[in-house]
C-alpha cells in the first residue's frame, strides 16, 4: 500500500477543508434545509463580516500579539456609523454624499484607534492581551455611551446601502471585498519588506529589532489595519442590518480568533499562511451558521465556540520544542 | 603526578544518529581529585560524550564504569544518585531566588517543619555546602541577580555536588563542566579555576570542556583530544602546548598568521563615528571614542565595565543620557537600530541565538533580514534576488548547509554566525559593531570569522570589536580602548609591531 504523505505546510489546509465537509454533512442530516440556495447564500454572505475581521486579526497574531478589543471596536464603529448618519441624514447633502462621509469618519476613528492600541503595545511594552482587554473595556461602554439601545436606518436612507445585496454569481459583494483584502494583505505578507518584518518580529523580536527592522512602526500599522478591518466588518453588519447595536461585535471577538488559529496561525507568531485563514473563517461560519439552522440554543453556541477555540488551539499548538513557554 | 584511584572510565563508546557517527569508540579515564580537559573542534563528540556520561541519551555500543562497578544511567536523576553531576552550558539557576533557595530547589521537602520550610535550617545547610566546595564565602541569603557570573557558576556546580554527594559512597563525585567559562569574562574564568582547584583538593573530579585551548592548559591534569568522534590524543598538561592541541584538533598547525596579522591596515583619517563625552546613567560617562575608516578599534573591560551598554548606544539599542554622538560628522540621535542601520551602523549581537538569526527563517531569509528593502522592487520583494543573494554569500562565506531553504536552527554555532555575518555584510553598513563575534565558535570557524573580519576592514569597513578573549581583541584590533567602572581608563595602540601584551590591559581592566 501507497503510503499517503502530507506536506506538513498544507495540513491546515487539508484538514480544515476536510473538517467543512464534515460538519456540512452533518447539518444537512440534521436539517435538510442547511444546503438549500437561501441557507447558502446566507451563509456566505454573512461570512464577510467575519472574513474581513479575521485578515486583520491574522498579522496581528502573525506579530505574536493578540487584539481582544476587536469584536468592542466593531462594536463601537457599528453604532458610530448609524449615529452619524442620523446626525446628517436632514442636511441638504446628497444621501451618498452622507453615506461616504460618515464611512471614512468611522474607519479613520476605528484607525486611530488602532494606532493609539498598537502604539502603547509596541512604544510602552504593554502586551498586547492586556492593552487590548483595557480597550475592550473602553470601546464597548463607549459604544453603549454612544447609544444605549439598536438604531434603524430610516427607509429613505435604504437605497445607499443596496450594494450590499449586489452579488456576481453566488458571491456578494461584501464577501468578494472581504476576498480582496485577504489577498492583499496575502501579497503585503509575502512579498513585501513589511511583510517579511512581520514574519521576523513574530519569530524573534530581538533579533528582528537588532537586524534594523523598525519593529515599533510595523507593529502600529499592524494594528491601525485590524482597526480598520475591524470597522469595515462593522459598516457590513450595518448595511445587512439596516440597523446597529451597541453590543453586535461582542460575539466576533472569539469567532475571529478561532478563525484564525483554525487556519493554522501559530498563536506565539512567526508562523502561518493568511489564505488558510480563510478556511478557519468558513468553519467558524458554517458551524454558526449550521447551529442556528438546526436551532441550538445562542448560550449553547457560546459554549460551543469556547469549545471550538480550545480545540483549534490544542491542535495547532506545538509541543515539541524544548523552549516552549506557557505563560 | 601521583596516579590515584580510577573513578570513572569510558570504553569504545560509539553513538550513531539516524546513520551518522557522532563518536567512533572513544575512551575516557577520570581518577579521583583529577581534572580531565576535553578539546575538540564543534561536532568532534564531546556534548554527545556528556550526554551519555549524564544519561540524557544511551550509547549505542561501549560500557561504562565508576569505582570498577559497570555503569548506565538511564536518566540524570540516575546519574547524581551515583555521583555524577553536570553543569550545563546554559545558566539553570534561576535568578530571583536566593543562592540557598537554589541550591535547594526542588529538595525543600528536607527543611520542611509543620508544613512549612524552615529557612533557617535550609540556609545553615547552604552555606555548608558551600563551605565544602570552598566557597565557605558566598552568602546563601543573596539573590542570584546580585551576583557576577563565576559566583554563579559555583552555586551551580554546589547545586550538583549537593545533590550527587549524598548517594556516593565515598562523598567523591565527578562533576561535569561544558564550557563553563563561555559567558565568563578573564577575571571571573581565573576566580572559577581557584574553586574548580578548591573543588578537587576535596578529592572531587571534574570534566572540563572548553573551546579555549588556554584555560584547558591552565585547569587541567590531563588532557583528551577528540576529532570527528575519534580520540585524537590523551596526554598530560605538562606535554601540552597551544599549538599540539590546535594540530590534534584540526589536523594541521597553527601559525603564526592566526589573526592574519599580515592583513592589518593602518587606518585613514577620516574619523567615522565620533563620542563626545557620552554616558548613560548607572553603566558609563564622559567617554570619549573616534573610530577611522579601516580601523578596528578595540574595547576590552570585565563584564559591568560598560563596554556592552556604550555599544548598544552606538548601534541605536539604547539611547544615551548625556553628551554627544557623531556619526560620519553629523550629530545623531538614535532611538532604534532601525534608525542607526539607516546611517550604516549595525551591530552583530552577542546573544547569538536571542538576537542574532531568527531561528524559524530559513537561511535566505535570514541573510535578507537587513536588507529586504534593498532587494525589493515597487515594494515587492524578489524572491529571485533573495536567493541570489543568499546563494552568493553561502559560497563567500563557505556556509555549510544542505541548502538556502534550510532552516537556520539547523545548522551548526559556527555556520549560523557566518549566517549573521552574511546578514551584515549584505547590509552594506559601513561601521560594524562585534559583540563576541567568535563566541561558541569553534577553531576553525574562529579562524574563518577572523579573516572575514579582516576583509571587511580592507574593503573600507571600521570595525568596534568586544573581543570574546583578550587575546582576540589584541590580536585584532589596531587600537585598544580599556574600560573600568563605566570609564575609559586606557588607550593603548596595538599596530602589527606594537601589539600590547594582556597583562599591561588587565591591569587597567581591574
Amino acid at each position: 500500500m501507497k503510503k499517503l504523505k502530507i506536506n506538513k505546510a498544507y495540513f491546515a489546509t487539508y484538514f480544515s477543508i476536510a473538517v467543512i465537509i464534515c460538519l456540512m454533512l452533518i447539518f444537512t442530516v440534521m436539517e435538510k434545509s442547511f444546503i438549500n440556495a437561501s441557507n447558502i447564500n446566507n451563509l456566505l454572505s454573512d461570512t464577510a463580516p467575519l472574513m474581513i475581521m479575521a485578515a486583520g486579526m491574522t498579522p496581528v497574531i502573525l506579530l505574536g500579539s493578540i487584539d481582544l478589543s476587536i469584536g468592542a471596536m466593531c462594536s463601537v464603529s457599528n453604532v458610530l456609523v448609524v449615529s452619524l448618519i442620523m446626525k446628517f441624514k436632514d442636511t441638504i447633502y446628497a444621501d451618498w454624499f452622507i453615506m461616504l462621509v460618515t464611512f471614512l469618519t468611522t474607519l479613520l476613528f476605528s484607525v486611530v484607534g488602532g494606532i493609539i492600541l498598537g502604539s502603547i503595545h509596541a512604544k510602552l511594552k504593554v502586551p498586547s492581551f492586556i492593552a487590548s482587554l483595557a480597550f475592550m473595556s473602553i470601546w464597548n461602554s463607549a459604544a453603549l455611551l454612544i447609544s444605549s439601545s439598536p438604531i434603524s436606518i430610516p427607509k429613505k436612507l435604504w437605497g445607499t446601502i443596496e450594494w450590499y445585496k449586489i452579488s456576481i454569481g453566488p458571491l456578494g459583494y461584501p464577501l468578494i471585498i472581504a476576498f480582496l483584502i485577504m489577498i492583499g494583505y496575502y501579497v503585503i505578507l509575502t512579498r513585501t519588506p513589511l511583510g517579511r518584518g512581520i514574519y521576523a518580529i513574530g519569530a524573534n523580536e530581538r533579533a528582528a529589532r537588532m537586524s534594523g527592522i523598525s519593529v515599533d512602526r510595523i507593529k502600529i500599522a499592524v494594528f491601525a489595519v485590524n482597526g480598520f478591518c475591524a470597522a469595515l466588518g462593522a459598516i457590513f453588519l450595518m448595511a445587512k442590518a439596516k440597523s446597529c447595536a451597541p453590543t453586535v461585535g461582542d460575539s466576533f471577538t472569539l469567532m475571529v480568533i478561532s478563525a484564525v488559529v483554525l487556519g493554522g496561525t501559530a498563536l506565539i507568531g512567526g508562523s502561518g499562511n493568511i489564505l488558510n485563514t480563510i478556511m478557519g473563517v468558513f468553519v467558524v461560519s458554517i458551524i454558526k451558521n449550521g447551529m442556528n439552522i438546526v436551532s441550538i440554543n445562542v448560550y449553547w453556541q457560546k459554549i460551543v465556540f469556547g469549545l471550538v477555540v480550545l480545540i483549534a488551539i490544542a491542535i495547532n499548538t506545538d509541543r515539541s520544542s524544548r523552549s516552549f513557554i506557557v505563560k | 603526578m601521583s596516579r590515584k584511584n580510577i573513578l570513572f572510565s569510558a570504553e569504545n563508546i560509539t553513538k550513531s544518529f539516524h546513520g551518522t557517527q557522532a563518536l567512533k569508540g572513544v575512551n575516557l579515564e577520570v581518577h579521583e581529585g583529577e581534572v580531565i580537559g576535553l578539546v575538540g573542534e564543534n561536532g568532534a563528540g564531546k556534548s554527545t560524550l556528556m550526554k551519555i556520561i549524564i544519561g540524557v541519551q544511551p550509547q549505542t555500543s561501549g560500557e561504562m564504569h565508576l569505582r570498577g562497578q559497570a555503569f548506565q544511567p538511564h536518566d540524570p536523576l540516575e546519574a547524581n544518585a551515583q555521583g555524577i553531576g553536570m553543569v550545563y552550558q546554559e545558566q539553570s539557576l534561576i535568578t530571583t531566588l536566593s543562592v540557598g533557595q537554589n541550591i535547594f530547589f526542588g529538595h525543600e521537602k528536607d527543611f520542611m517543619r509543620m508544613g512549612v520550610v524552615n529557612w533557617k535550617k535550609m540556609y545553615a545547610e547552604a552555606e555548608k555546602v558551600l563551605s565544602e566546595i570552598g566557597c565557605g564565602d558566598i552568602n546563601p541569603r543573596k539573590r542570584v541577580i546580585d551576583l557576577n557570573f563565576a559566583t554563579r557558576q559555583m552555586v551551580e556546580i554546589a547545586k550538583v555536588v549537593n545533590v550527587t554527594k549524598e548517594a556516593s559512597a565515598d562523598g567523591k563525585c565527578l562533576i561535569l563542566l561544558d564550557e563553563p567559562t563561555s559567558v565568563l569574562n578573564e577575571t571571573e574564568v581565573k576566580r572559577l579555576f581557584q574553586e574548580i582547584r578548591k573543588l578537587t583538593a576535596k578529592g572531587h573530579s571534574v570534566i572540563f570542556v572548553s573551546h579555549r585551548l588556554d584555560e584547558v592548559l591552565e585547569i587541567s591534569d590531563r588532557i583528551y583530544v577528540y576529532k570527528d568522534g575519534e580520540n585524537a590524543g590523551n596526554m598530560d598538561v605538562a606535554d601540552a602546548t597551544e599549538a599540539v592541541l590546535y594540530e590534534r584538533m584540526v589536523g594541521r598547525e597553527t601559525n603564526t598568521e592566526y589573526y592574519h596579522l599580515d592583513k592589518q591596515v593602518i587606518p585613514e583619517k577620516e574619523v567615522v563615528l565620533e563620542a563626545k563625552d557620552l554616558g548613560c546613567r548607572g553603566k558609563f560617562k564622559h567617554v570619549d571614542v573616534r573610530l577611522h575608516k579601516g580601523e578596528i578599534l578595540g574595547f576590552c573591560g570585565v563584564v559591568g565595565s560598560g563596554k556592552e551598554e556604550i555599544c548598544s548606544v552606538f548601534c541605536g539599542d539604547e539611547k544615551p543620557d548625556f553628551g554627544e554622538l557623531f556619526i560620519k560628522g553629523r550629530k545623531v540621535q538614535y532611538s532604534s537600530p532601525y534608525q542607526a542601520l539607516n546611517d550604516g551602523i549595525i551591530m552583530i549581537p552577542m546573544e547569538r541565538m536571542i538576537e542574532g538569526v531568527v531561528r524559524g527563517l530559513s537561511v535566505e531569509d535570514n541573510i535578507a533580514l537587513s536588507n529586504a528593502g534593498k532587494l525589493s522592487k515597487g515594494g515587492m520583494v524578489s524572491r529571485k534576488r533573495v536567493s541570489e543573494q543568499a546563494l552568493e554569500w553561502i559560497r563567500k562565506l563557505r556556509i555549510k548547509t544542505s541548502g538556502k531553504e534550510e532552516l537556520v536552527i539547523q545548522l551548526s554555532g559556527g555556520n549560523q554566525q557566518k549566517v549573521v555575518f552574511a546578514r551584515v555584510l549584505a547590509s552594506e553598513a559601513d561601521i560594524v559593531i562585534l559583540n563576541h563575534p567568535t563566541r561558541g565558535v569553534d577553531v576553525g570557524a574562529k579562524e574563518e570569522i577572523y579573516k572575514l573580519i579582516r576583509d571587511m576592514v580592507a574593503g573600507g569597513k571600521s570595525v568596534i570589536l568586544l573581543g570574546d578573549t583578550l587575546d582576540e581583541c589584541i590580536g585584532l584590533s589596531n587600537r585598544v580602548l580599556v574600560m573600568r567602572d563605566g570609564l575609559i581608563t586606557g588607550e593603548l595602540d596595538a599596530s602589527v609591531d606594537a601589539k600590547p601584551s594582556q597583562v599591561s590591559i588587565i591591569s587597567m581592566m581591574v
